[in-house]
């Protein structure tokens, strides 16, 4: 059984470690291959870009080696795919090289597209790519007061994102001692602060303990970077002196190319998470379609899944297991706290007070990453 | 003397929030000792850690080697190669360097130690190719 992995993010890098440990004997054997494709020979660990934005993490710190994570059995080349030709179970890559395969996954991500928002680019912060984190933090050092925006597009890579860079701006400014000369203002596209209404809940009581503003109904329609104004679609406008921008993202281009999922999302089954037509095809991670956060816990949960029923499927002949949109998201409540959101289809997540046990917990989580994603933890 | 048995639930009460009280306070102590550097310092160590646990307890090559080791000749066997390691570096410290030329070859090869040496050596190739050729067969 071939098994052909498209991406070496956190899902792909979990199903095929998972995989490789479930089929050990077939591999063995050499009746099964588990082959990996991906964009890079370096793996990020995005979560720590937000730490990089406020200077408590260093760039070089978010990366390993691919290979240095991946199970020796595992065949891994950086050759990205270019074609997907789903009828005839074969892709194409840049290099020109084609890849036949009995089961497939496609774990290929998401990026970020400020330039959809005309000026969101030129006139915002974001601390979504390397880059942007490293000159977010410049940018925060040398502020020395005014007004600073959050605005955020939707969809968007890890929903928590925008209430955690709010509550790290407030503790930010306040550790600096200027935290009175900052008027920080959180915008949000829909009616309340936060998407998943427990967390609207929770976070509400606490903006207004740290004297964050918020104006909700607030879609950034274009940013005047010249005069730093942000518009809305609603029609109010934001005199900013920084603004920290959540930009909209999509799947990869490579998915919107071969047409397989509007704006690079691919339909999938919400239980079974192959792609929708598709018995062979399973999608994991920022790729799916599917109602739940686009984060790394959502997708290491997917892929322990379809690690599962991929490996009884070749053992047994039929899948075990189905997910249950579950997703544990935490939150860094500022610099020294932290609580969390455990939730899935059926449950909306209930959140507790911040503490510093939850805030060591994700500190530890940023380092233990690298055991989890080797399909240990 | 009171036994634990005929202590009251009162008093069992009061120990027992006397050593929950110790504890939080033990918890405290440690969470201000403790900087957000420490718990990530050590959280990567007990990361690496298990890493290293998990490849090391499923590599089949250790564990069969492992297996080896248990055994009261391969234990001999190591521990006469580290005697021979150490006589043979103290002999060479207080050796005069080789002077080269066939005259000293002869001499070495007429020695009976080498020639002991020298039967050792090619029973050892003798075993290991056969053993390597077995492997081979097998896959591994």
């Amino acid at each position: 059984m071939r098994i052909l992995i498209v991406g070496g993010g956190t899902g792909g890098t979990i199903v095929a470690n998972n995989l490789a440990r479930r089929l050990a004997p077939e591999i063995r054997a050499r009746t099964s291959k588990i082959t990996m494709l991906s964009a890079s020979d370096q793996h990020m660990y995005q979560p720590g870009l937000l730490y990089v934005a406020f200077g408590q993490m260093m760039p070089d710190e978010l990366y390993r080696k691919q290979t240095s994570l991946l199970e020796s059995s595992i065949e891994f080349h950086v050759d990205p795919v270019d074609k997907f030709e789903l009828d005839r179970n074969e892709v194409r890559t840049k290099s020109g090289k084609t890849y036949g395969y009995d089961i497939l996954v496609i774990a290929t991500g998401s990026r970020v597209m400020p330039r959809k928002i005309p000026g969101l680019e030129e006139g915002s912060e974001t601390f979504y790519t390397e880059a942007g984190a490293v000159s977010m933090f410049k940018k925060l050092r040398e502020f020395e007061g005014g007004n600073l925006g959050i605005v955020v597009g939707v969809p968007h890579k890890c929903p928590i994102a925008p209430v955690e860079v709010t509550f790290s701006l407030h503790d930010y400014f306040k550790k600096r001692g200027i935290r009175d000369k900052v008027n920080i203002k959180y915008h949000y596209p829909i009616n309340r602060i936060h998407s998943i209404e427990n967390v609207a809940i929770w976070a509400k009581p606490e903006f207004d303990r740290m004297g964050v503003e918020y104006e909700t109904l607030f879609n950034i329609e274009e940013v005047d970077a010249e005069n730093k104004i942000v518009k809305s679609m609603e029609g109010s406008e934001y005199k900013y002196d920084l603004l920290i921008s959540i930009p909209e993202h999509h799947g990869m281009g490579v998915i919107e190319d071969n047409e397989l999922g509007r704006d690079g999302w691919i339909p999938t089954d919400r239980h079974m998470l192959t792609m929708e037509g598709r018995d062979n095809v399973y999608v994991v991670g920022d790729t799916t379609n599917l109602p739940v956060s686009k984060t790394g816990s959502a997708a290491h949960f997917e892929a322990e899944i379809i690690a599962e029923n991929i490996a009884s499927i070749i053992k047994i002949g039929v899948p075990v297991n189905e997910y249950d949109g579950k997703v544990y998201c935490f939150i860094e409540a500022g610099h020294d706290k932290a609580t969390y959101a455990n939730f899935n289809y059926e449950n909306p997540p209930d959140l507790r007070a911040a503490n510093k046990s939850m805030h060591w917990f994700k500190m530890s989580y940023n380092k233990m990453y690298w055991t989890s994603v080797r399909g240990l933890l | 003397m009171t036994t634990e048995k005929e202590k009251t639930p009162e008093a069992m009460k009061d120990i027992d929030l006397e050593a929950l009280n110790e504890f939080a306070s033990l918890v405290a102590a440690a969470k201000d000792a403790m900087t957000d550097d420490m718990v990530t310092r050590m959280a990567s160590a007990f990361s690496e850690g298990m890493t290293l646990l998990d490849r090391l307890t499923r590599n089949e090559g250790l564990i069969h080697l492992l297996q080896e080791l248990d055994r009261p000749e391969n234990q001999r066997f190591l521990i006469s190669l580290s005697n021979a390691f150490t006589a043979a570096s103290r002999d060479i410290s207080i050796s005069p360097p080789a002077k080269g030329g066939v005259v000293g070859i002869c001499k070495l090869g007429c020695n009976s130690g080498t020639q002991e040496g020298l039967r050792l050596v090619s029973l050892i190739g003798e075993h290991l190719s056969e053993s390597m050729r077995e492997m081979h067969r097998r896959g591994g």
